[in-house]
Order: structure tokens, then sequence, then C-alpha cells
């Protein structure tokens, strides 16, 4: 269940993740094409602008240049008139002015005049260097008939003609200048300057206001002038062009509007491209010049530079996607390393457990022996470690043992479990911790393939007497804590698990009453503080001068280790085990023994402890049972008053049976009472004052030669001694 | 521990036998409400076969005694054994008590 939460809950972080990776990248486009749009927006309408203002520009240039031509064509008639004028009476002078005219303005190609009464117009034309005479006055020609003579006679001025096609002057298109000649204020004559266009096709075709732009030129009728095909110049008009052409609406209109003699621009769509038209009409001639721009042409560079952003852009956002996928990716594989890191440190911590569950964890241990005061511990380090130790009374010997597996994490773990279920199996049918150990090390250098070792202390107590066998295998010395305080010595065996076959050597010592022996790993000693100074065995020894109860001793000394330890991390496990020995009395006299669950109901076992007195000591009947009521009222006093209604606990007596007198030991590991603090019950008054409670204590003070209370190594003690004698 | 209560002439006599310690303390106080009950009339607590009383019997005693002196009544503790009857001088329940021997 929790693993399919797990899952769904990662698959939603994922989700999110996706979205916002999304979102992330939807904003960023809309973001991008927004601004590219405006962009291409403002920059189009620039280049629009700047494309009107070049053709305009060219347009206007064009004209002037045209302009600068026909003033040149039109001054020089205009200068010349007044001798023509002189001179229409006679035709060699006529002659001779027109052959100057030519000879005189390189634009002019040739020039007549033509008499309005007479069959007389010499005409002089350009031949190769030279400048030839000729007279229009021709019978084929009749040019009297002719636009040039009578459009300005018509009009009483100045007059440009339709451009034409001269086949006699040479192939050339020309356009003619013809003003009246006025003598008396009457026309005489028609005098003409013509002009060959071919400069004009060189000067309209060469405006270039971007590389592929076409200019046309139509005449006033829309005959064509200049246009890049040249098949159509002269021979067709605007009109018949448009007539022609896919948009013919659109060329027409431009057509039109072109020789209406207005200036201005249009769009048309010419086979599938759309075209700029600008145009504008040169005053004088009545010409018009046009200017196509295929769209491409204005818009092609902001297009192509459109395109490069736009794959700029698709590359950004192809990017963004890669980083985004990335980020998700790696925070996916980031969550996953931390997902199976937070599954490793909870198979450790189970593992942690399991180790230390396989521990004795009950304290006090043997809460109903009074000759031994017990505690341990494993503090843990954030990784599991390989610190054990273990105990328990086996006829009447306590076999206890620390170790410190090598090296840290689930396999010093496994080897530690392997380590205590060895010492289990082997300490439960030998006595003698050499040989325990011998064995042990036998076992685990055998099946050691890892190369792991555990330092190990083991111990075997003898309860009744305090004799202890211990056999230290690379371990720490253990702290005996005696008269005086200091380590246990012992000899340098190495470590389970290197050598098998090693004889591992036991050493003796006996301790007394009151004793003590405290066992530690090397986690208590070298941990460390944060100027990486060690705890070490001083600070350690120091703490343990002060005798305490077991679990008070270790608290202290966890204490101290953690006060040391301060903001460091710490490295190691912390394991101590403390025995504190309270047996073998020194007086060496019997001891009875009884102890009681705190259950009321067991009081009637007291008989049969009282029984085994008298039967030890030789008292009387009646002596037994003053000393079965005292016992029942200090044993019912524990059972009231040390332990809670409901809660369990042991109450232990034993009888110290000397010569003169027994010695009633009652103890208890409940909460601190002193029986003895209770005020004397007053037996003197009457039925009505007397209280009902108070009188157990009374019996047993009563009984009792003395009877003494102390609270000791966590136990209420009350001593109750009867003489016999 | 036995108890056994009987009427003879609006006197109640309980006969206790055994041993009247904690553990059965509070059974016996039980069985013994009769009698605190009847506090008013003439109450024979008959310790013949009472082989042992500790302070929880004593009380019971007592609280028989202080209903009796509340209700007029009488309590007579008969043929005590001389354990108990040293019990009885060490509490001071002799001065509290009817003593009496069926001997006498």
């Amino acid at each position: 269940m929790a693993k399919k939460s797990f899952f769904k809950k990662h698959s939603e972080a994922l989700k999110r993740a996706t979205l916002q990776g999304l979102m992330i990248v939807v904003v960023s486009v809309v973001t991008l094409e927004a601004t590219s749009l405006l962009q291409y927006y403002f920059s189009s309408r620039s280049i629009t602008e700047e494309a009107n203002r070049r053709a305009e520009g060219h347009l206007k240039a064009t004209e002037l240049q045209i302009l600068s031509v026909t003033d040149q064509v039109e001054t020089a008639v205009r200068n010349t008139l007044w001798s023509v004028q002189h001179q229409t009476g006679k035709p060699d002078s006529l002659a001779a002015i027109t052959s100057r005219m030519v000879s005189q303005n390189n634009v002019i190609y040739g020039s007549a005049v033509a008499l309005i009464d007479k069959d007389i117009a010499p005409y002089s034309f350009r031949n190769g260097e030279e400048v030839s005479l000729s007279t229009l006055a021709t019978q084929e020609y009749d040019y009297r008939s002719q636009e040039w003579f009578c459009k300005p006679l018509e009009l009483g001025g100045g007059y440009w003609s339709e451009p034409y096609y001269d086949e006699g002057g040479g192939g050339v298109i020309m356009t003619t200048y013809s003003v009246p000649v006025m003598v008396k204020g009457k026309p005489v004559a028609v005098f003409t300057a013509d002009v060959s266009l071919d400069w004009l096709t060189e000067l309209v075709g060469k405006v270039k206001v971007y590389p592929n732009t076409y200019n046309f030129m139509i005449s006033r009728s829309g005959r064509i002038m200049v246009s890049p095909a040249e098949t159509l110049v002269m021979r067709h008009s605007i009109q018949e062009v448009a007539q022609k052409s896919d948009g013919s609406e659109v060329f027409a209109g431009v057509g039109e509007a072109m020789l209406s003699g207005q200036a201005g621009d249009t769009q048309l769509k010419y086979k599938g491209k759309m075209l700029r038209v600008f145009f504008d009409t040169i005053s004088r001639t009545g010409w018009s010049m046009s200017i196509i721009i295929p769209e491409d042409e204005i818009y092609g560079e902001s297009k192509r530079v459109g395109f490069v952003v736009l794959l700029l852009q698709i590359l950004g956002v192809a990017l963004l996607i890669v980083i985004l996928y990335s980020t998700v990716k790696n925070q996916r594989a980031l969550k996953l390393a931390s997902d199976s890191k937070t599954r490793i440190e909870g198979e450790l911590q189970a593992a942690s457990d399991i180790q230390s569950s396989m521990l004795p964890k009950t304290f006090p241990p043997f809460p109903s022996r009074d000759d031994i005061d017990m505690a341990a511990a494993i503090v843990p380090a954030k990784e599991v470690g390989g610190d054990l130790y273990d105990f328990y009374i086996r006829d009447e010997k306590l076999f206890y043992c620390i170790g410190d597996v090598s090296g840290k994490g689930v396999p010093a773990s496994l080897f530690m479990a392997v380590t205590r279920s060895l010492f289990r199996s082997v300490s439960n049918h030998e006595h003698s911790p050499a040989k325990i150990v011998t064995t042990m090390n036998d076992s685990l250098s055998e099946s050691n393939d890892a190369s792991m070792f555990v330092t190990f202390f083991c111990g075997v107590l003898d309860m009744k007497t305090g004799h202890m066998v211990y056999c230290n295998a690379g371990h720490n010395a253990p702290i005996a804590l005696t008269d005086r305080i200091g380590e246990l010595p012992v000899d340098s065996n190495i470590p389970l698990g290197i050598m098998p076959g090693f004889a591992f050597t036991e050493q003796e010592a006996d301790i007394r009453y009151d004793d003590a022996i405290f066992l530690y790993t090397d986690g208590v000693t070298e941990a460390e503080n944060i100027h990486h100074e060690l705890f070490g065995e001083e600070r350690m020894i120091k703490v343990l001068h002060t005798r305490r109860s077991a679990s008070e001793q270790m608290a202290c000394v966890a204490d101290a280790v953690r006060e040391f330890r301060g903001e460091a991390a710490q490295s190691d496990d912390i394991t101590v085990l403390f025995i504190h020995y309270l047996g073998k009395d020194e007086s060496g006299d019997n001891v009875l023994r009884i102890n009681f669950d705190n259950d009321i109901s067991q009081i009637p076992r007291l008989e049969g402890f009282i029984e085994e007195v008298r039967e030890a000591t030789g008292i009387d009947a009646g002596l037994a049972m003053s000393l079965n009521l005292a016992l029942e009222e200090a044993v019912t006093n524990v059972m009231m008053y040390a332990y809670p209604e409901g809660s369990s606990g042991s109450v232990n007596l034993k009888a110290i049976l000397r010569e003169e007198c027994v010695e009633f030991v009652l103890w208890d590991k409940g909460i601190p009472f002193d029986p003895t603090a209770a005020p004397e019950a007053d037996t003197t008054l009457g039925v009505e004052e007397r209280a009902i409670g108070g009188l157990g204590i009374h019996l047993v003070r009563n009984i009792m030669d003395s009877i003494s209370y102390e609270n000791k190594n966590g136990m209420n003690i009350l001593t109750m001694i009867k003489n016999i004698k | 521990m036995e108890v056994k209560i009987t009427e003879q002439d609006k006197t109640l006599v309980a006969q206790l036998a055994g041993r009247l310690d904690t553990a059965v303390s509070q059974e016996v106080s039980a069985q013994l409400q009769p009698l605190v009950d009847n506090a008013d009339r003439t109450l024979i607590l008959d310790c013949k076969d009472l082989e042992y009383i500790s302070s929880s019997g004593l009380r019971i005693f007592l609280t028989i005694r202080k209903a009796a002196a509340a209700k007029g009544g009488k309590v007579i503790v008969k043929d005590i054994s001389t354990e108990i009857r040293q019990v009885f001088m060490m509490t001071g329940f002799l001065n509290l008590f009817e003593v009496v021997s069926s001997a006498e």
C-alpha cells in the first residue's frame, strides 16, 4: 500500500514538473512570437516606407534627368526661333539654321523648319559624324498632316510628339519638339528638333531601386517607350500589354493611373508574384515612368532575416525543451536516488533494529536477583554498526560479552549477529571463556570471506563467589571499579575472525560485593568533538568515579560523551555494559531467599519460607509466627506502596542466618518508599480513636529487634534483624 | 481460611479457622459483613481454630469493634492462641476487645 501511494505521489510530482516545463515552453514561444510579429510589423512598415522613398527618389531623379534633356532641347529651339522668324523667306538660310541646330546640340538628332504656305521643309539630321540635309517636303510624307506639324499650331505653343520609330533616321526611337514660328502674330512655319530616345532607354533602364526591378516608360498615349522586354518597345501600348497579362485589370488600372498623369503607387499580381508599382508622370512630355518592384525584392531581405530569426527561435525553443527535459529527468533521477537512499537507510535502520532486538534490552535484567545490578546500551551511530553486547545467567554464573566488529554497514551488522549467536550457542555448554572465544574464533575465521574481524571480551562471573574468569580478544580492557578504578589486566589476544586455531588465553579475578566492571567499545573513548579531540579514557574514568546504580552510571557516561561531542556527529556506535556485583555476602553465612511477584495472593508462600528459617535456626513456633507476621507486614507494604496498583514488579526477601540473629533483607526496584518513616501507631487509644491502618509497620517494629531502610542502587532495601539467642 | 457464622439467641457467632493473612483478608472481610450489619447485638468471634492473624485481619476485627461501639453492640473474642494473644498485646487489642476463654 505504501509503495503504491509512493509511486502515485512520485508520478504526480513528475506530472507537475512536466506541466511546469510545458508552461515554460508555451510562455516562451508565445512571448518570442509576439515579439517577432511586432518586430516584423514595424520593420516591414519601415521597409515599405524605405521602398517608397527609394522608388520616389529614383523617379524624381530620372524625371530631372529627362527634364534636363528636354529643357536643353527646348532652350535650343527657343533660342534659334528668332533666327527662323527672320529667315522664313530664305529656304537656304533655314537649311543652315537646322544644320546648325544639329551640329551645335548633341542631344538633337535632327531639326526641320516646315513652312505652312509653301512646300518648303528643310531637314538636317545627324548622319554618323556628319550632318546631312534633306527635305520633308515630299509627296509621300505630306508633312502638313503630321502630328508634330499640326499640334503646335493647334496648341499655339511647343509640343513634344509621341515617340516614334524613325525608319529613315537610323532606326532609333525619336520624339520631336516642335514650336510654331510666328511672324507678325501669324504662324508661318513649324520649327522642330528631333531627339533620339536611345539615351532614355539607358537612363530609365539603369534605374535600379532593387537588383531586380523593372522600369517602364510609356508615352502620353500609352505607347511603351522603355521596357525590359525590348520587343514591346514602340510596338505595343500599355493597354495592349494589360490585355495580354494575367492580371490584366491591374495592369489596365496601373496604365490608366499612369496615363492620367498622376503619381503614386499600387500593387499588382503578375505571374503569381506580388509586384509593387511606383509611377510618376514627367511634365512637358507627358511621359509616364513606372518602377515595378517585386515584393520579394522589397521584403526579401527582411523575410530572409525573419526566416533566420524564426530558425533561431525554433532552435532556442528546442534547446529550452531539451534543457527542461533534462532538468525534469535529473530531478527524477535525483528523487529516485534520494528515494533509494531513503530505502537503503530504512533497511539499515531495520537491520539495526533487528540487531539491537537480539540483545538483552530489559533493565534491570534480573529483577529478582539482589546480587547483580546491570545496565547496557548501544547508542547507534547514523550508519548501522557492528557493536554488540550480551549476557545471561546460567548455573549461577553470569556469562557476558562485548564486541566491536570492524567496519560499518550491513556486513558489519550481519557479522555482529553471527558473533552474538555464536556466543550464545558456544557458551551454552562451555564455562571457560578461553574455550568459548577459541571456538567462536575458529568458527568465525572459517567462513570469513570478507576478512572482517571482531574485537571481543568475554567473561564468566560466578555469582556466588564473585570469581570471574575472562578472555579478551583484542578489545578495550574493561574498567574494574573495586577499591580503586582502573583497567582490568588483559592478555593481548588477537581479535576474532583473523586466524583460525589461535589459542586464546584467559585470566581470573575476584570481585567482591559492590565491585563493578565497566565494559565499553571505542565509540566511547574515540568520540570526537568539533575540534577533533577524543573523549578518551581519562574523561570516561572520571565519570565512573562517582558510584551510581548501573543504569545511572550508563546514562552519565552517555551524557558525558554527548556533551563532549557537542555539535560533532556521532561517527561510531557507543556501547557500554555495566555490571555491578552485589552478591557474595561477606559474612559467609547461610542465606535463604524468596521472591514474590507484586501480588498479595503470594503472601501465604511466606509460611514455607519461615518454616525453612525455623528449621535452619531452630527457633520456636511462636517466634516463627511473629517473624511470619512481621515479614508479611513488610512485604505487603512493598506491594502496597512501591509498586502502583496493577504494575508488575518483584519483591525479594532473603534471610541471612547468623549465630545470634537472623537478618532479613527485603528489597525491591519499585518507587522509593521508606516504611520506617511512618509515624508510630498509638496502641493506647480507645476504639473510636484507633486508626484502621498503621498496624503493619508497628508490628514489624515490635517483632524485630532492629529495622533500617536505605535506597541504594535503585532499590528499596529494608533490613530487619531478629535476635535469636 | 474458613468462616462460619451461626446465630444463637440473637447472638452472632463467627467461627474462624485457619490463617487470616493479607491474601485472604478481603474475602474474610466480606464474609464477616453480617457482623458489621448486626453490630447492635452481641457478636462472638470464635478464634479457637485461628492459627494466624496479620494486621489486615486485625483491621477486620477493629472494623467490627468500631461498628459495635457505634451501634451499642458487644464484641467478644473467644479462645485466641498464645501467639495471637501476643499480637493482641502488641497492638493494644487486648484493651479494645473482651477476650474470653471457654476454659474459664
